[in-house]
């Protein structure tokens, strides 16, 4: 068993200067979709295009995150779309898909690979095709938890959620907090899919049970979307005269933390430190704070290892914290906490939902969030998580965004 | 056919399987099913490198530490520790769907004294206490695998006092759980 898991870099990566993220779309949330997956792509992309003002052939770089193509990858779909670019990235990593796609294709910008990336994340949900994605996930999935029960990856977090609460003394009270706030922030935000809808507290705590702690609303729904961002230079941004907002830092750490009996931490432990200094900012700093809620357990480990709050600490900051996009909410301190409603109240497409606080993050900080608007941003902090292969979720990714010059 | 149409189809579908008997998943690869076969003749089997004496678990290709090649199926310890104890109230799968009609279906995860971590079904009799709770954290268990009725070996953790050494008593207890037998409908196709 590995001793531990903290690496020494041989020196500091570059630093993210130059790089725009731009043109945010969400595009098709639907419970079900009888359309396949490139549908879900391309119509996002298409809608990039426009949002960006630009042709298709000024793409030269494209990114594809998806669980439900088929025998089909990115390079597919260059046929599909007719699309001719000279970079290429297939990155299938579901919650962190998103973060992973903007720091590849941040240095293919630096580095001049590619002069417009478009990173486009979708999935598509046919009748019952969760079912099957869960039989399938992965060979550990297939052999060793599948045959279980579990209705794919609620035990296994039903069991992370479980030893939280008997290692911490969290309650289910606490992660109401978490789901509440998003409601509220989803009710603002239209393309949500369960929007439309309030929850309250004794909703959420009689919903029915799914698995040991979790209950209904714990749980995301699968459902069908698109998301993608396009990515450039600040000076190709600046010539098209698209609002933009820019990388200050960022870091990945995967299957880390491999002797640790059950996750209680990820690999943000290892990295946010290193990222905060980078960035010249703490975690104080943070405006927007996007965490990956597949479970509201999982929003709470990311807050305790990104620093806002010590270990086992996270139902004490949500208990005094308003998470509400407005500051609308009783408690004194506050932090917009996915401010869309995150993947609870949004539905989970796929690995869409690896972009989902990206591109929510980029219309906030370019003022173009609707009715959700945070007002008086200017920082937001991205989490990616995601690829539970077995018991644990392995990736770990986290990027700091600023505001573009305007 | 209009995408309307589709959908209305689709969702026609939605019904439960009317099929007469239902089993656990039967799906594994290759690794897995090598697994099935390995725990035939022993109370619990797991990979061991020849190279590094390392044990592992869920099955792979090569040693998860040394990355060598030379895998064996050796028989474990059967002791561990409870890592986290929940029951299950929904499945997708019809079998356990059937089986929560009746009573939430228990599962754990275990680390084994000899290092892996499994996912097992958990004893009802021998580990629930008298309202039906699991059991906290760090309970020693003992885990063994045992045929279900896809012909698939999956683990079984029990209490560290219930008596696994004779294959007799190991396969009582699975038949006990409803694991050797297919949940049926009445009616059924």
């Amino acid at each position: 068993m590995p001793e531990t898991n903290i690496r020494e870099f041989p020196r500091q990566p570059d630093n993210w200067d130059g790089v725009a993220l731009t043109a945010p779309i969400s595009f098709g949330y639907a419970k079900q979709s009888p359309h396949g997956a490139a549908w879900f792509i391309g119509s996002t992309l298409r809608e990039m295009l426009v949002a960006a003002g630009i042709q298709k052939r000024e793409v030269d770089g494209f990114a594809v995150s998806s669980f439900s193509l088929g025998a089909d990858s990115a390079i597919n779909l260059t046929q599909h779309f007719d699309l001719a670019p000279r970079w290429i990235e297939n990155i299938p990593y579901g919650g962190a898909s998103g973060v992973i796609a903007l720091r590849r294709a941040a240095r293919a910008i630096q580095c001049g690979d590619a002069d417009i990336i478009a990173c486009v994340g979708g999935d598509t949900a046919f009748h019952r095709a969760f079912e099957f994605t869960a039989a399938e996930f992965s060979n550990f999935t297939i052999d060793a938890s599948f045959p279980y029960g579990g209705g794919g990856p609620n035990a296994a977090f039903a069991l992370i959620t479980q030893h939280y609460m008997e290692t911490y003394g969290a309650t289910r009270e606490d992660f109401a907090r978490i789901a509440l706030a998003q409601r509220y922030n989803a009710n603002h935000y239209s393309p949500a899919l369960l929007g439309h809808k309030t929850l309250s507290l004794k909703q959420y705590l009689e919903a029915r049970p799914i698995a040991g702690p979790l209950h209904l609303f714990d749980c995301v729904m699968p459902c069908a979307g698109g998301e993608g961002m396009l990515v450039m230079s600040t000076d190709r941004a600046k010539s098209l005269g698209v609002p933009y907002c820019t990388i200050v830092a960022t870091g990945e750490l995967h299957n880390s933390h491999q002797e640790d009996d059950i996750q209680l931490r990820g690999g943000w432990t290892e990295f946010a430190a290193a990222m905060y200094q980078a960035a010249g900012c703490g975690p104080a700093d943070i405006d927007i704070l996007q965490t990956y809620d597949d479970y509201p357990v999982i929003s709470m480990l990311q807050l305790e290892d990104l620093g806002f709050c010590a270990k086992g600490e996270a139902p004490a900051f949500v208990a005094t914290t308003d998470l509400r996009f407005d500051r609308s909410g009783p408690e004194p301190n506050k932090l917009a906490h996915n401010t869309s409603g995150g993947q609870l109240s949004v539905g989970q497409a796929g690995s869409a939902a690896g972009y989902l606080g990206l591109t929510e993050s980029i219309r906030q900080l370019t003022d173009r969030a609707g009715d959700n608007q945070v007002k008086n941003c200017n920082t937001a902090l991205v989490s990616g998580y995601g690829m539970v292969n077995y018991d644990r979720g392995l990736c770990s990714a986290a990027a700091i965004l600023t505001r573009g010059d305007t | 056919m209009s995408s309307t149409d589709m959908m209305r189809a689709r969702l026609k579908k939605n019904r439960p399987s009317r099929r007469h008997r239902a089993r656990p998943p039967k799906q594994r690869t290759a690794l897995g099913q090598a697994f099935s076969a390995a725990n035939l003749g022993s109370a619990i089997a797991l990979q061991q490198c020849r190279n590094c004496d390392a044990r592992q678990y869920p099955p792979r290709d090569v040693c998860h530490q040394c990355l060598g090649d030379d895998l064996v199926w050796r028989d474990c310890s059967s002791k561990g520790k409870l890592l986290s104890a929940i029951p299950l109230h929904h499945s997708l799968w019809e079998y356990f769907k059937r089986r929560l009609d009746t009573a939430p279906w228990p599962i754990a995860s275990v680390r084994l004294e000899e290092g892996p971590i499994v996912f097992a079904h958990l004893h009802p009799q021998s580990l629930l206490d008298d309202a039906g709770k699991c059991p906290p954290a760090d309970t020693p268990v003992k885990v063994f695998s045992h045929t279900d009725s896809s012909l698939n070996s999956v683990m079984i953790a029990v209490s560290a006092s219930t008596d696994i050494a004779s294959a007799t008593a190991r396969t009582g207890i699975a038949e006990a759980m409803g694991l050797t037998e297919p949940a049926l409908r009445p009616g059924g196709i």
